[in-house]
């Protein structure tokens, strides 16, 4: 469901509040309860269309994006995500574009032969085998391991494209270009929550 | 079968007015009312000029019991009235060998033309028909009808719902006035 929509549905005022408001205000009201709640509901969404096509991108990303280069190693690559404790990091390519992103998401696939990359699945395989199957990682490095082509956004996408982005496309995070197509920032999911909230 | 399930209804009755509100519109009513009605039955009534009509008393409903309604306000009151005023004389001249169409063409037109304008006031179905179906007297004024008692008669009560209105607390009127 996109967010527009969801809030389309959960405006949460009920019958009963619109009697309640309408006792309150004093003189004759010329409207029925569901005359009310029609026009609430179409102001609401409106307004939240508005503000949510007002808040861009640049707006709410992190300019400050740790970023790796295609030929980092797994073990640069995973010190760097849990020193910084992050989920998920762009890779840039020799021009300095974003070529791929990579995420846990991308080790437990490459870590795991089942078709569904799961934690749990990954546990599973090292219980299974006597070694640690993160191992055969080792030889590879990020160009093997991300996620490529990168989905990408510009600086100016309203947030409310970014949050149905996330949702369409089952991701966590994107990168933010600039004109010029260069890495100018990143979204994570937690960004999102704050412009909303 | 939508067309049969949508006359269930199936919304909520809003709530009633209180206590104050039922004395103001009342006050409102009562002044506004015998504001036009003096001046038929008191000051002119050896005249021809007529000066109250049966449209009026649903005028008073709106502009003294419901005041905040966009029906209510001074640009329907006086508007509606007058544009309405104008379709009923014209269809009662063009077709009053007819008096069943010339009818149900005034009221028809008057709404169409309200709506047109933005000056929907219910009562001004009223003064259309009342312009084809009234007394020989408002048959004699023609178009005089508009200006008296139609005109000067939601400008009078207009005058009383802008006083009355006002001196409640609760009350603001009008909410526009164009």
């Amino acid at each position: 469901m996109k967010i527009s929509e969801l809030n389309r549905h959960s405006v949460g005022v009920t019958n009963e509040d619109i009697i309640q408001a309408m006792k309150k205000i004093s003189g004759y009201l010329d409207i029925t309860p569901s005359d009310f709640m029609e026009v609430y509901q179409v102001a609401y969404t409106h307004a939240f269309e508005r503000l949510t096509s007002s808040i861009k991108a640049q707006d709410i990303m992190t300019k400050k994006v740790i970023a790796i280069d295609e030929d980092t190693s797994p073990i640069d690559t995973v010190k760097l995500m849990a020193r910084h404790n992050i989920s998920g990091l762009p890779v840039l390519n020799k021009k300095n574009k974003v070529s791929g992103i990579i995420s846990e998401k991308d080790f437990l696939k490459q870590m795991n032969t089942l078709k569904q990359p799961s934690f749990m699945n990954v546990i599973l395989q090292c219980l299974e085998s006597k070694g640690c199957i993160a191992l055969d990682l080792k030889k590879l490095s990020a160009r093997d391991i991300m996620s490529s082509p990168p989905i990408t956004i510009e600086m100016n996408t309203p947030v409310l494209e970014v949050a149905n982005l996330f949702e369409s496309h089952n991701i966590n995070r994107v990168p933010v270009l600039d004109k010029h197509l260069n890495l100018a920032g990143i979204i994570a999911r937690s960004d999102l929550v704050q412009a909303f909230c | 079968m939508k067309f049969f399930s949508k006359m269930r209804g199936g919304g909520l009755s809003p709530p009633a007015v209180g206590f104050s509100e039922i004395i103001w519109s009342w006050l409102g009513a009562f002044l506004g009312i015998s504001a036009v009605a003096f001046l038929n039955y008191n000051l002119f009534s050896d005249t021809d000029l007529i000066f109250i009509i049966g449209s009026f008393g649903a005028s008073a409903v709106l502009i003294y019991g419901a005041v905040r309604s966009p029906l209510a306000q001074p640009r329907n009151l006086i508007g509606g009235h007058i544009i309405s005023a104008i379709i009923g004389v014209i269809a009662f001249k063009l077709f009053n060998t007819h008096l069943w169409f010339a009818s149900s063409l005034a009221v028809a037109t008057a709404i169409a033309a309200m709506h047109a304008t933005k000056t929907l006031h219910p009562p001004g179905g009223a003064t259309a028909l009342i312009a084809v179906i009234g007394s020989q007297k408002i048959h004699n004024l023609g178009f005089y009808y508009v200006f008296i008692p139609v005109g000067a008669g939601a400008v009078i009560m207009l005058i009383i719902a802008l006083i009355v209105n006002n001196l409640c607390k609760t009350r603001k009127y009008p909410e526009f006035w164009l």
